[in-house]
């Protein structure tokens, strides 16, 4: 799968792709990590910046202590990565743009 | 010790009040100043002297003379005592005692006018009264040196209501008056003249801590030695009086002494003058206050207070201009602004954008979103982050309870945006907390 692809990117934790009601569709994540909860994060956080921004394609990079989430809209679903702080964000986002 | 000490001041310094009330025509709120004092301090001979006045001007000559008589075997040498006296016995029309009375004030003062004209009126032949009063020269040398000065600087009253006497002379006073006081003259100086009065009041005090009531009149005595004066046999001893206040000055001045509250009928208010004085050293007062933020609690540097760069009311955001124009100034940089986490706008370097408070409502809300998920899957809080949309991003970068805000072109390096705004966020936490 194409996840593969932000997975096996150093200190990405996991990836997925989830509808906008937060259902997961596929996730790849590592063990301790669940992909209901980052996809049903994932699919609140965008539709607020969809409803705010009046916007379809939107994506967003979140920054915690300890870990980064990236997240994009694209037609009916998202795609959502995490990982560690100190992961290559510059990658995992040109990687995004490919898929 | 403290408080008797208080407690003897008050007592001393309501006899001055009272005077200054007696003086401004107030005679009812005088007597019961008077009144409360001696009723501290019942010893007290200047209090009970003004008492006995207060009682004459208020027309109840029955309480004055009874006043007067009480106290004067301790004060028959007081001028102002033998003044009252002859006109209280004067008034009932005794005028034998009056005469009587107003021959020991032409003795112990004989440039009293008052008590010269008076006595006049009721003995109009002057060839009686006029050489017992013209003989001030070999009384004064008799007297002790402080007697002297106190006759020498002692002023008729003036204040004194003018006394209109219908009767007609009486022939009997025609024979000599002989005083009935023989003894050297000791004057116990009351009223008026400020310097007297506040010197009996500090004779008075010493006489209250240290010797038992009812002695002899011991102003005197406890007066320091004064040394003799030339200009007791001056010509015309003429008084050097203090300069003089204003009523209302005497009495505010008493007054604060006093601690006291001056009585509603006759509230003493301060001349015009004198008011616009305060109200406009208040009014400084309040200008040189410097006003306090109560939303951020920062003051508004004044003149003084600030630093020579910032001009007073400068907002202490304004020093965030210059690392914010460092970031204006990135060519993919669209503009800035901070608000705070509930959408509120802090500062815009967005001028372009019209709807920036809207944005900044909008941004707000999705940072709340991303924060409360952080925290639903206890991550931590969010500290910064990327919103990508067609045309621009917003980078949003939190310090506190603030949120940077930078809107950039879709190209924009965003790398080197948190660069620059890691710096303005360093001076936003210090400023905003």
């Amino acid at each position: 799968m194409k996840l593969q692809e932000l997975t096996k990117i150093p200190k990405v934790l996991g990836a997925g792709v989830a509808g906008k009601d937060g259902f997961i569709v596929e996730s790849q994540f590592a063990v301790g990590y669940d992909p209901e909860k980052f996809g049903a994060m994932a699919a609140r956080i965008m539709n607020q910046i969809n409803k705010s921004l009046k916007i379809e394609a939107s994506s967003i990079i979140l920054y915690s202590p300890n870990m980064v989430f990236f997240a994009r809209a694209k037609g009916d679903g998202i795609i959502f990565a995490i990982g560690n702080k100190d992961a290559n964000l510059g990658l995992l986002k040109i990687k995004f743009d490919k898929i | 010790m403290a408080d008797e000490l208080i407690i003897d001041s008050k007592a001393l310094i309501f006899a001055t009040l009272a005077d200054v009330y007696l003086s401004s025509g107030m005679v009812d709120e005088a007597i019961s100043i008077l009144k409360d004092g001696l009723g501290r301090n019942p010893n007290y001979t200047l209090g009970k002297i003004i008492l006995g006045r207060a009682y004459y001007m208020k027309g109840n000559i029955d309480e004055a003379l009874k006043t007067l008589e009480a106290l004067y075997p301790e004060a028959k040498d007081s001028e102002n005592t033998n003044l009252y006296l002859a006109r209280c016995h004067k008034r009932i029309g005794d005028l034998d005692k009056a005469a009587q009375f107003y021959e020991i004030v032409m003795k112990i003062n004989p440039q009293n006018k008052d008590a010269r004209q008076e006595l006049d009126s009721i003995a109009p032949k002057p060839a009686v009264a006029s050489p017992k009063a013209e003989e001030p020269v070999i009384e004064t040398t008799n007297l002790p040196p402080t007697i002297k000065e106190a006759a020498v600087v002692a002023v008729p009253i003036m204040e004194e209501p003018v006394i209109v006497d219908k009767k007609p002379p009486v022939e009997k006073i025609d024979q000599p008056v002989e005083p009935p006081v023989k003894e050297p003259v000791i004057p116990i100086v009351d009223t008026i003249p400020q310097a007297m009065l506040r010197e009996e009041i500090d004779t008075e005090k010493e006489t209250l801590e240290s010797a038992p009531p009812k002695t002899e009149p011991q102003a005197v005595e406890k007066e320091p030695p004064v040394t003799e004066k030339p200009t007791a046999v001056k010509p015309e001893p003429k008084p050097t009086p203090e300069p003089e206040l204003t009523r209302a000055e005497r009495v505010a001045e008493i007054e604060k002494l006093l601690g006291a509250k001056a009585p509603e009928e006759a509230p003493v208010v301060p001349p015009p003058a004198k008011q616009e004085k305060e109200t406009a050293k208040k009014e400084e007062e309040k200008a040189e206050e410097v006003p306090i933020l109560p939303e951020i609690g920062f003051e508004i540097p004044t003149a003084a207070a600030a630093p020579p760069v910032q001009a007073a009311g400068v907002s202490p955001l304004d020093t965030l201009k210059e690392p914010m124009s460092h970031l204006l100034k990135l060519k993919a940089v669209k503009g800035a602004f901070i608000c705070s986490r509930d959408g509120l706008l802090i500062q815009n370097s967005y001028e372009a954008r019209e709807d920036i408070e809207e944005i900044a409502a909008l941004i707000a809300a999705i940072c709340n979103e991303a924060d409360d998920s952080f925290k639903f899957l206890k991550e931590g809080a969010m500290e910064k982050c990327i919103i990508e949309k067609g045309d621009e991003s917003v980078c949003v970068v939190t310090a506190g309870e603030s949120l940077l805000c930078i809107v950039t072109k879709p190209e924009a390096k965003p790398g080197l945006v948190f660069v620059y705004a890691r710096k303005i966020i360093e001076q936003i936490r210090e400023i905003l907390g």
